[in-house]
């Protein structure tokens, strides 16, 4: 922010060498604090150089390895950590590409606010053309949507709702020179993290289809799912339904609500945003139906994030799922509350 | 699935119609390669001198019924009208040995009016006499490519043969040998006159040169016939075509199959590059398109992977013209990978309706009924399936299939000259098309 010597950097008037702000134009003459931001996202692109995964053989050819044929493709996981976050994504068993997506931010050096985080969990619809596109855009213009407001000092609520107009905008423009008729769409389930004060943190999630988010304390605090699946399976058991009624189990995986040019213009509802305070030590965790297909409890997925580090939280609870079958892609975002933030 | 060729020059495309999905453990990928070549394809040909040779059989037997042998004569004046001027052409004499009927030297001349005019003469001055020994004629023609000046790339030597009997005056290794020595010199269409020449020779002669072959019952019909030949000769720009098949290490060409316009196995012409690329000769091309039918087996992958099964590349001389990828997509998903691409499953049929055709008619023609009947009425249900409209009718002259019974029965008379065009023309597909075609 600082011009030459004796002027103002904005529009060049002359200022004395104490003045604090510019008799000009009425701007800063020191340095402004910055907010930093730090950003992660995965599946990271398809690594364009080294050797072939399947046989080590280094030259490729429309995409092919020239020796076995292979395709150069990502690898079957993915992992980022930022700051305290861990998250996890893998192709599983059965699924031929990863179609979902994650991404993390943090802020730091906002004026009364320390530390705020931002993550996301996407879901890539596979009946959808190249839904890794779609899932991969909202992710990462969700947790940007997210750090922006929480840059500006707004509340976790604020920066939720930006996330989800951000991800609803770029998963709608992914859509460009595709087939609209099977426009790639995805599911979205975001939360802003920002602390209180007096160890109090506050957390709120939005949700959009039926990836999900859990806060998971640690004992004697009882695990809990903090999001509500858009799934035809959850409007039945909202309406009475049984969870064991063959209409429910049905209806498990079609979801009602998703991020895609064919989505409704606002996607997801009032009740798809809910704020919480906790108080650590705790767990929040996000995660595609690859994994609570497996762990559909809140406490099956908590015993595996106690005490534990939240990578290996995180690479436990993929393992686990990939292990039980892998029957769809599975992705975990771990961000441990309380000792830290 | 299918997917347009790349790189390609202008007006040239290769495009693999395939179903990519195999289920796990298997390494079977069978593919629909369609080769098309425009009118306006840019492809850098080199400068060529094209050399037609009409071969016409002037054994006693073309004497008789009368008409035959002026109807040779007159075929064959036809088609050196048909010759674009400054064609190099020669005209030969088709006995127990061969020699050259026009230039008298045996050297080919340029297609002028008063060159044209001296051939017509010498033709018309033509009186048969002696045997038929086709593997001696090959020889002949086989001896002017060689003694024609330049490269076998600067040339482009195609042959009309014509014949009304069997070979005679030399063995069947004679004549196998001559068309092995003569496979890359010359291209030969092949055409018998009556019913008295064998359909298993001439195809022998055609298929190993490239050529097509066909019977011409009514020696009057030969004009059209020659001129048509001539005609399409002329089309043809590129000398060589080459179908270049890349593999990944451990994988297996089974077979690769011409299968539009006609079923011709290329499989045993591969020449190895090295150890995962062979190529396959294609002939002359003129503006047309053709359709081959590729398998590969492939080292087999987990679900979710992904291998490129082959890369096919098309070159003319050091020109690569284009090419098509054939990739495997591994799943567990059986709705994926049952599913049989719709024109792999037509031309493996039109292949199996070729074979039953030949198999059939020589059964028959050993007196095996049982075999016959079954092969013949295998390849009528084919036919009548594929919507193969000339063939159904070609079969219907030597079977009787029962539309409601499905009761089938060789018929008791069969016309020489309708069974050997059904033989003859056993081959010919009926095409079917991309479903969206680029």
């Amino acid at each position: 922010m600082t011009g030459a010597p004796g002027t103002c950097s904005a529009c060049a008037a002359p200022v004395g060498a104490s003045d604090r702000f510019c008799e000009g134009c009425g701007g800063p003459l020191f340095e402004v604090p910055q907010p930093i931001f730090e950003r992660v996202a995965i599946p990271r692109p398809v690594p364009l150089e080294g050797a072939c995964a399947d046989c080590g053989n280094d030259a490729f050819s429309d995409g092919y390895c020239t020796g076995c044929g292979h395709r150069r493709a990502a690898p079957d996981r993915d992992e980022a950590q930022l700051g305290v976050m861990a998250l996890v994504t893998d192709r599983g068993l059965v699924h031929s590409r990863n179609e979902d997506a994650a991404a993390a931010g943090m802020v730091t050096g906002v004026p009364g606010r320390p530390q705020a985080f931002a993550v996301v969990v996407c879901d890539g619809v596979s009946t959808s053309g190249e839904p890794q596109v779609a899932s991969a855009a909202a992710s990462k213009s969700g947790v940007e949507g997210m750090l922006a407001e929480l840059a500006d000092a707004g509340t976790t609520h604020a920066a939720v709702l930006a996330g989800l107009g951000a991800a609803t905008t770029a998963a709608r423009d992914a859509a460009t020179g595709l087939d609209t008729q099977t426009a790639p769409s995805c599911t979205y389930t975001g939360a802003a993290v920002a602390s209180k004060g007096q160890g109090a943190v506050e957390i709120t999630v939005g949700n959009v289809g039926d990836s999900r988010a859990y806060w998971l304390p640690e004992p004697p605090g009882v695990p809990r799912q903090l999001t509500l699946d858009d799934s035809v399976a959850q409007e039945l058991l909202t309406a009475g339904a049984e969870p064991e009624s063959e209409l429910v189990q049905r209806g498990a995986h079609t979801i009602t609500r998703w991020l895609g040019a064919d989505s409704d213009a606002q996607p997801w509802s009032d009740s798809s945003v809910q704020t919480l305070t906790v108080r650590g030590p705790g767990t929040l965790l996000l995660c595609s139906d690859g994994l609570w297909n497996y762990l559909p409890g809140a406490a099956d997925i908590a015993r595996f994030c106690s005490g534990v580090d939240p990578a290996a939280a995180a690479r436990a609870l993929t393992d686990f799922a990939v292990q039980a079958g892998g029957n769809d892609n599975i992705t975990v975002a771990v961000i441990p509350i309380g000792a830290t933030t | 699935m299918s997917s347009a060729g790349q790189e390609g020059v202008p007006g040239f495309s290769v495009d693999v119609d395939h179903n990519p999905y195999l289920p796990e453990g298997s390494g079977t990928v069978d593919a629909i390669v369609s080769i098309t070549v425009g009118s306006d394809a840019a492809v850098d040909v080199v400068p060529t001198e094209r050399v037609e040779a009409i071969i016409v059989d002037c054994s006693t037997s073309m004497l008789k019924p009368a008409g035959k042998f002026d109807g040779a004569k007159r075929a064959t004046l036809t088609a050196i009208d048909e010759l674009s001027d400054g064609t190099y052409f020669i005209v030969v004499a088709g006995t127990a040995d061969a020699a050259a009927i026009y230039p008298p030297d045996g050297t080919p001349t340029r297609a002028s009016a008063s060159t044209r005019k001296e051939a017509a003469r010498a033709v018309d001055g033509l009186i048969p006499y002696g045997g038929t020994a086709m593997g001696t004629w090959l020889a002949y023609v086989r001896d002017v490519v060689e003694r024609f000046p330049g490269t076998s790339a600067s040339r482009m030597t195609h042959a009309i043969l014509l014949t009304d009997g069997k070979d005679e005056h030399e063995t069947p290794e004679q004549l196998q040998q001559e068309i092995a020595l003569s496979v890359g010199k010359f291209t030969c269409d092949c055409r018998g006159v009556g019913t008295a020449w064998r359909v298993d020779e001439l195809r022998s002669i055609s298929s190993a040169l490239m050529g097509t072959v066909d019977i011409v019952a009514d020696a009057d019909d030969l004009a059209e016939d020659f001129a048509a030949m001539m005609r399409t000769s002329m089309s043809k720009s590129i000398p060589d075509l080459t179908l270049r098949v890349w593999t990944p290490a451990g994988a297996t060409v089974e077979f690769v199959k011409q299968v539009a316009p006609t079923v011709e196995d290329l499989t045993n012409r591969r020449v190895e590059v090295s150890g995962q690329i062979g190529e396959y000769p294609l002939g002359s091309w003129g503006a047309e398109d053709r359709d081959y039918h590729v398998q590969v087996a492939v080292e087999p992958a987990a679900a979710g992977k992904e291998k490129l099964a082959a890369r096919m590349t098309v070159v003319a001389g050091d020109q690569v013209l284009g090419q098509g990828l054939v990739n495997a997509l591994w799943t567990a998903e059986v709705a994926l990978s049952a599913r049989i691409n719709r024109r792999v499953a037509h031309y493996t049929g039109q292949a199996e309706l070729a074979d039953a055709v030949q198999q059939g008619l020589a059964a028959r023609r050993d007196g095996d009924v049982a075999t016959a009947t079954a092969k013949l009425q295998r390849a009528m249900e084919l036919a009548v399936e594929s919507g193969n409209d000339d063939k159904v009718a070609e079969l219907g002259k030597v079977i009787d299939v029962d539309e409601r019974t499905g009761t089938a029965r060789l018929k008791r008379e069969v016309a020489a000259a309708d069974e050997m065009a059904l033989d003859a023309r056993s081959t010919k597909t009926a095409r079917v098309r991309k479903e969206n075609p680029a």
